[in-house]
């Protein structure tokens, strides 16, 4: 029962801050450095981790399917199902909980430093708002920089399958291009991107929530850290589930 | 003129009161010291003054204006008159010394940067630090950054000051370098509220002393009165008989 009330109570706290910080964020004086650093921070030094992660993945998979595809005689078929899984699913979702792990570490301990040495009073004291100052920036650089990261996670995964399927697989490199084409369609790019906006959303509000509940020292900030990935990482997988459900319907009316 | 007035201030954390009914006045100009032993809740006052901590009851009024029932934007107007200088200096540790001090310049003044750069040069100057206006927090000793702290709440020329404990742990050479700052800001008529366990620096810079004890403020004097009357309850808590 406690911890139904405090996930309850998290929840309001986090809702109150999402609001708060738009309210002030879109206040003037706009500052866009911060974020511009921010996406720097989030985004540009996060490309070789997505890479290697997309590349991986997109290699991987097609390895799999092809040996296992192979044995019903159906090797051909391996572009079109390691493109679309990855796409619609593999792609962002790998690349957004490998994002949830660096990028709400990271914000988490960044923001659970600043509050155990009184450096976001220190924002309150000197008539700002930590809201402002800390938090939109960086939920503004997630919103920004996730999804480009997804979208390029999706890109690599496909090279990444197609260099697999040429290489290992022995299957023509035009022929499995011409099947990416004609399997994929734009619905599919949204339905997997799309999902990368909430993720996005997830990893922001969850690293900042939990930076700012900080308590008790420098123990308190592992604490938060490790509850800030986790819950992130949860909220991806969970939520993936409804989401790929919602484009399921977006995808009807379309 | 009363400048700052706190009447029946009360506040809990979680099961322990830690003000029951805190009553004072600060005068204009005048220089407040708050004593009290480790947890009687001195720097809980100071916070409460800005708005940092929220009392459970009672009155907070800053010139008049009462700020226990203002949101947090509201009492932006409140923090660019009142500055709270830390215990530690809380200095932003991913900003250098110069940016540290430009922060406040830049949110609430309309100076340039060779204005900003300017007044930063002489306050740093004032305070001794010359030199350090590429170093980052972490590359200063604790002095040094307990003086940045001081210099970047002052930086705006705020009317009340509240110190937290701005001398604990430091050198006689830093002590003396800060009480030579607050003694200065006072010439100018600031106003100010200080928390320390540093008698000495008490006495060189404090008005009147106040002993915060079960909650309450169980005593208010003058620096004078209370170096006369050895019986005072103040000087009973210095010479450790009341804790």
């Amino acid at each position: 029962m406690k911890r139904i009330t405090e996930f309850l109570e998290a929840l309001g706290k986090s809702y109150k801050l999402v609001l708060e910080t738009l309210k002030v964020g879109f206040q003037r004086p706009f500052d866009s450095q911060l974020i511009l650093d921010q996406i720097y921070q989030i985004g540009v030094r996060s490309i070789p981790l997505v890479f290697i992660v997309a590349v991986s993945s997109g290699m991987v998979m097609a390895l799999q399917f092809g040996y296992g595809l192979a044995k019903f005689g159906g090797k051909l078929y391996v572009p079109k199902i390691v493109s679309l899984s990855i796409v619609r699913e593999m792609g962002p979702v790998f690349a957004c909980l490998m994002l949830a792990a660096r990028v709400s570490a990271g914000i988490t301990s960044e923001i659970g430093s600043m509050k155990v040495s009184q450096q976001i009073d220190a924002i309150r004291a000197l008539g700002t708002s930590p809201l402002k100052k800390i938090v939109f920036p960086r939920l503004a650089a997630c919103m920004v920089a996730i999804p480009m990261l997804s979208a390029a996670a999706i890109i690599i995964g496909v090279i990444g399958g197609l260099i697999v399927g040429s290489m290992e697989l022995g299957l023509d490199s035009q022929f499995y291009l011409q099947k990416i084409f004609s399997t994929l369609k734009l619905h599919d790019f949204i339905s997997g991107f799309g999902k990368s906006f909430f993720f996005a959303f997830f990893i922001a509000t969850t690293s900042c929530y939990f930076g700012l509940s900080v308590t008790g020292g420098t123990q308190g900030v592992g604490y938060a850290t490790t509850k800030s990935v986790v819950t992130s990482c949860i909220l991806i997988v969970v939520g993936d589930y409804f989401l790929t459900k919602f484009f399921m319907v977006i995808e009807q009316w379309l | 003129m009363v400048v700052i007035k706190v009447k029946n201030l009360s506040k809990k954390f979680g099961g322990k009161t830690i003000h029951k009914n805190i009553n004072f006045e600060v005068f204009q100009g005048e220089c407040l010291g708050l004593l009290g032993g480790s947890g009687a809740g001195k720097s809980v006052i100071l916070r409460s003054l800005i708005g940092l901590e929220k009392p459970d009851g009672g009155s907070i009024q800053i010139e008049g204006e009462e700020i226990v029932s203002k949101e947090e934007d509201q009492l932006i107007e409140i923090r660019k008159k009142v500055a709270y200088v830390f215990q530690n200096g809380a200095l932003f540790d991913s900003m250098n010394v110069y940016d540290n001090l430009a922060y406040p310049l830049k949110e609430h003044t309309t100076l340039n940067h060779a204005e900003i750069s300017k007044e930063i040069h002489k306050l740093l100057e004032e305070f001794g630090l010359e030199g350090t206006s590429e170093v980052y927090p972490s590359e200063l000793s604790g002095g040094m950054q307990k003086r940045v702290g001081l210099a970047r709440s002052i930086i705006i020329k705020p009317k009340i000051v509240l110190f937290d404990e701005p001398t604990a742990g430091l050198d006689p050479y830093n002590t003396i370098k800060i009480q030579e700052t607050i003694i200065k800001l006072k010439q100018k008529g600031m106003t100010s509220i200080f928390v320390t366990h540093d008698m000495p620096t008490a006495f060189a810079v404090c008005d009147r002393l106040a002993l915060v004890q079960e909650g309450k403020i169980a005593c208010v004097d003058s620096v004078s009165e209370i170096k006369k009357d050895k019986s005072n309850r103040i000087n009973q808590f210095i010479s450790g008989i009341y804790i």
